[in-house]
């Protein structure tokens, strides 16, 4: 028999008994010792806390216990010390060993590849398994099929776990091959720095003898026009050459600002694919694979919470888990619904609100109109978009009402609202550069 | 419940149980006195778990009840009446009127069927002088650690050694042990009562006089005289064996005036650091006993005392606090100070009384 389920059991039925105030000063730090032969015997923290159960409440316990477990026939209180000094010294002994263990900060200075982004960390969901096929496709094959691979999305999405994973797989496969990752903001100093040195001719040698080159954050080349020319340079090479050659980015390539247009129609001639936030199901399965990663073991309950709670990218929802399973560590106990929620409250993001004015405001100043002209009764083509605009974002992203809408972008009718709102959802799907402008403003929201 | 009762008696016996009532605690009522009339007189109870008291004092009774009273307001109540005379207590709609000559106050009772009962301890018991008791545990409480870390040394630690009553308390600086001698003993193992405790029941028993019963039990000890019980928890635990750090040998000997040493702290005080550092050099063959203690932005002094000095020459720290704690328990005007090496403890005694023997850890540069 399970004596502390028991007694749980009991102490639930209690509770509802009597009052809160009673219960919390009698039946805190009880429990049940042991059971012999049909005696049980219920530990209690002092004499006045056995007088007052014996005195008032042994009926009830008694009662409690005996429908809960049919073998019952006496109850006898004891009083017990309440450990409390001596685990806490345990727990500091444990702590020292099961220390979490620093990241591996490995990484192979040949190819600037860090060995822990593989493929078999890599969890596979409806938001990135466009990219992955086409990283498998690259894989098989290298420099043939998608040739400049680029992959964008936001940031903690797992763009960079995928190029690393490709740029390892491929190295494991082909161990001939050269292999270079690097970051754009890499590329640029090395570029600076041969131009200081008059080694301009090193730099293109050094990496045009690359077999597979892989470069992050592309985005921030909007600015650097000399290091587009050269990395247009460096792409034909790879390209002539059916070199494999890796982008990544937070943004489509039409939206980087200032990309040149040649490379910007190269990037378009390979593959494009972006990766979107997880669903639900994906951050369940991350979640799982993360905690094997480190060996232990949480309620379903806990993990269906997380994976709830923590919505967005994907670096958020490792940090969470961190944290649940560095107070599971420090506490060596496995922790409970309320206290992971209570853990957690800190890392959620705030929920979205903001006032109909802020976000009228945000808009107008987006394109660039004067915030009053927005509720102004006009038909200007731009103001018309613009107040669309609001509209659409007040209903999809802030759930106003359309009544509410219109009455306070000047006293529109809800039927012009639902107008509006209907108008804007069909444009997306035309016009991807409507769809980016949203999601510059949805930006700005948070 | 209505009685009559003499102001005076009851006063005193709210100012002592209320300041055992329950604060801060979830049970509410534990918050409150609570009265009982009990044949010819009234009982006052209070407790918070971890001590409980009841104090009886005489009344006239007319008729029985229980009331329980918010203990603050009783004894703000009861501390403003100063008329000599007696006062009636009477229960009405479940308020408590109090009638004098020239008042007439009415308090709110809180419902007491779920005001506890106090543990009537059984098992072992013995009398003790009250005095003797309170003498016993006033020589050694101050020793006791504040912390709650260690409940063990939280404590006051007392057990029988032949026919005496042996007090101890320590907080692993320095250590007081204290005996007294009692007939007629229960052997005691030892017992350990919460410092906490420790206070109140110097309080209420400091100035009583006559026997008092001690009962206690593996969790639970009591104290009872005519008409006050007390009861405590006992801290379940094991208090270190002390007497195994106590030096047998000494290899420095010294007698001091007490006034000269408590002058010379006090001087010390002024200039010491904020680890309360005092310096003690002892030079036998230049009869040189000297404290001295520096503070780099106040100044320095040196102090020489007239003493008698046997053994060999030493130079130590100490934290001159817990020498002056001491000096409340020795009862004589010149005391012995034994020292046996700078890294063992100082051993001070009075000089022709051998029960109360206290320690302080030097400290190790």
């Amino acid at each position: 028999m399970n004596t502390k389920q028991l007694w749980k059991n009991c102490l639930m039925e209690i509770e509802t008994g009597i009052s809160k105030a009673n219960f919390s000063t009698w039946f805190k730090n009880t429990s049940i010792i042991k059971e012999d032969t049909g005696i049980i015997y219920i530990g209690v923290p002092n004499e006045f806390v056995r007088d007052w159960l014996m005195n008032k409440y042994h009926k009830l316990i008694t009662k409690t216990i005996a429908d809960a477990y049919e073998n019952m026939r006496a109850v006898e209180y004891t009083i017990i010390k309440i450990e409390n000094s001596k685990q806490e010294t345990t727990i500091i002994n444990e702590t020292v060993d099961k220390e979490l263990p620093l990241k591996d900060l490995y990484i192979n200075p040949e190819d600037n590849l860090n060995p822990r982004y593989h493929f078999n960390s890599f969890i596979v969901g409806t938001f990135n398994e466009l990219a992955y096929a086409a990283a498998q496709a690259i894989i098989e094959s290298p420099g043939t099929k998608y040739n400049p691979f680029f992959i964008y999305g936001g940031t903690g999405l797992g763009k960079t776990h995928l190029i690393q994973a490709v740029g390892n797989s491929i190295k494991n496969k082909y161990p001939d091959k050269k292999v270079h990752y690097m970051t754009l903001e890499r590329f640029a100093t090395d570029f600076v720095n041969s131009l200081q040195n008059n080694k301009a001719n090193s730099f293109k040698e050094k990496y045009r003898r690359y077999d597979l080159l892989i470069i992050d954050d592309i985005q921030f080349i909007g600015k650097m026009e000399k290091i587009q020319e050269e990395l247009f340079h460096t792409f034909n090479t790879f390209h002539e050459n059916n070199k494999q050659i890796i982008f990544s980015s937070d943004k489509h390539p039409n939206y980087i600002p200032e990309l040149a247009d040649r490379l910007k129609s190269r990037f378009a001639a390979g593959m494009i694919v972006d990766i979107s936030e997880p669903e639900y199901e994906s951050r369940l399965a991350i979640l799982k694979v993360k905690l094997r990663e480190v060996n232990i073991d949480l309620d379903q309950e806990i993990i269906e919470y997380v994976a709830g709670a923590v919505q967005g990218n994907i670096r958020e929802l490792e940090g969470s888990l961190n944290l649940i399973v560095c107070q599971y560590r420090l506490k060596n106990k496995p922790l409970s619904l309320p206290e992971v929620k209570n853990l957690l409250k800190n890392n959620m993001r705030p929920k979205k609100n903001m006032a109909i004015k802020d976000v009228v405001k945000i808009v107008s100043e987006y394109y660039k109109l004067e915030e009053s002209s927005v509720y102004e009764k006009t038909r200007k083509k731009e103001i018309v978009k613009a107040r669309q605009v609001v509209m659409y974002l007040l209903r999809e992203d802030f759930n106003v009402s359309y009544p509410l809408i219109g009455q306070k972008l000047g006293g529109k009718d809800h039927t012009t609202v639902i107008h509006s709102c209907l108008k804007i959802k069909k444009d997306l799907k035309n016009d991807p550069g409507l769809l980016q402008e949203l999601e510059q403003m949805r930006i700005m929201f948070k | 419940m209505k009685l009559e009762c003499s102001v005076e008696k009851i006063k005193n016996a709210i100012s002592q149980v209320e300041r055992i009532t329950g604060k801060n605690l979830t049970l509410p009522v534990l918050s409150s006195v609570l009265l009982i009339t009990s044949g010819k007189s009234l009982k006052l109870r209070s407790t918070n778990l971890s001590l409980g008291v009841e104090i009886e004092i005489p009344a006239k009774i007319e008729k029985e009840g229980v009331l329980a009273i918010s203990g603050s307001a009783l004894n703000a109540t009861f501390s403003n009446i100063f008329q000599n005379e007696n006062v009636f207590l009477e229960d009405k709609d479940g308020n408590l009127l109090i009638k004098t000559k020239k008042s007439q106050i009415k308090l709110k009772s809180q419902p007491h069927e779920d005001f506890p009962t106090i543990p009537i301890v059984a098992g072992a018991s013995f009398e003790i002088e009250s005095k003797k008791l309170i003498e016993g545990i006033k020589s050694v409480h101050y020793s006791s650690s504040v912390s709650d870390i260690k409940p063990e040394i939280s404590s006051v630690f007392i057990y029988t050694n032949g026919d005496s009553l042996v007090f101890v308390s320590t907080d692993s600086f320095r250590l007081a042990e204290k005996k007294v001698k009692t007939k007629g003993l229960e052997e005691i193992p030892g017992i350990l009562i919460p410092f906490k405790n420790i206070s109140e029941i110097l309080k209420i028993f400091g100035e009583l006089q006559g026997n008092v019963k001690v009962c206690f039990n593996k969790n639970q000890i009591s104290f009872s005289s005519d008409n006050v019980y007390l009861t405590s928890r006992i801290i379940d635990g094991v208090f270190p064996d002390y007497r195994q750090i106590i030096p047998k040998d000494s290899l420095t000997d010294v007698v001091v005036l007490k006034q000269d040493l408590l002058n010379a702290l006090k001087l010390s005080n002024v200039f010491s650091d904020k680890f309360n550092q005092v310096n003690l050099l002892i030079k036998p063959k230049e009869k040189v006993f000297e404290l001295s203690s520096a503070n780099n932005d106040i100044g320095e002094n040196k102090t020489y005392l007239d003493a008698v000095i046997n053994g060999e020459a030493i130079e130590l720290s100490f934290n001159y606090k817990y020498l002056l704690d001491c000096f409340q328990s020795l009862t004589t005007d010149s005391i012995s100070i034994k020292l046996s090496g700078t890294s063992k403890p100082i051993i001070i005694t009075s000089v022709s009384d051998s029960s109360f023997t206290y320690l302080i850890m030097p400290i190790n540069r």
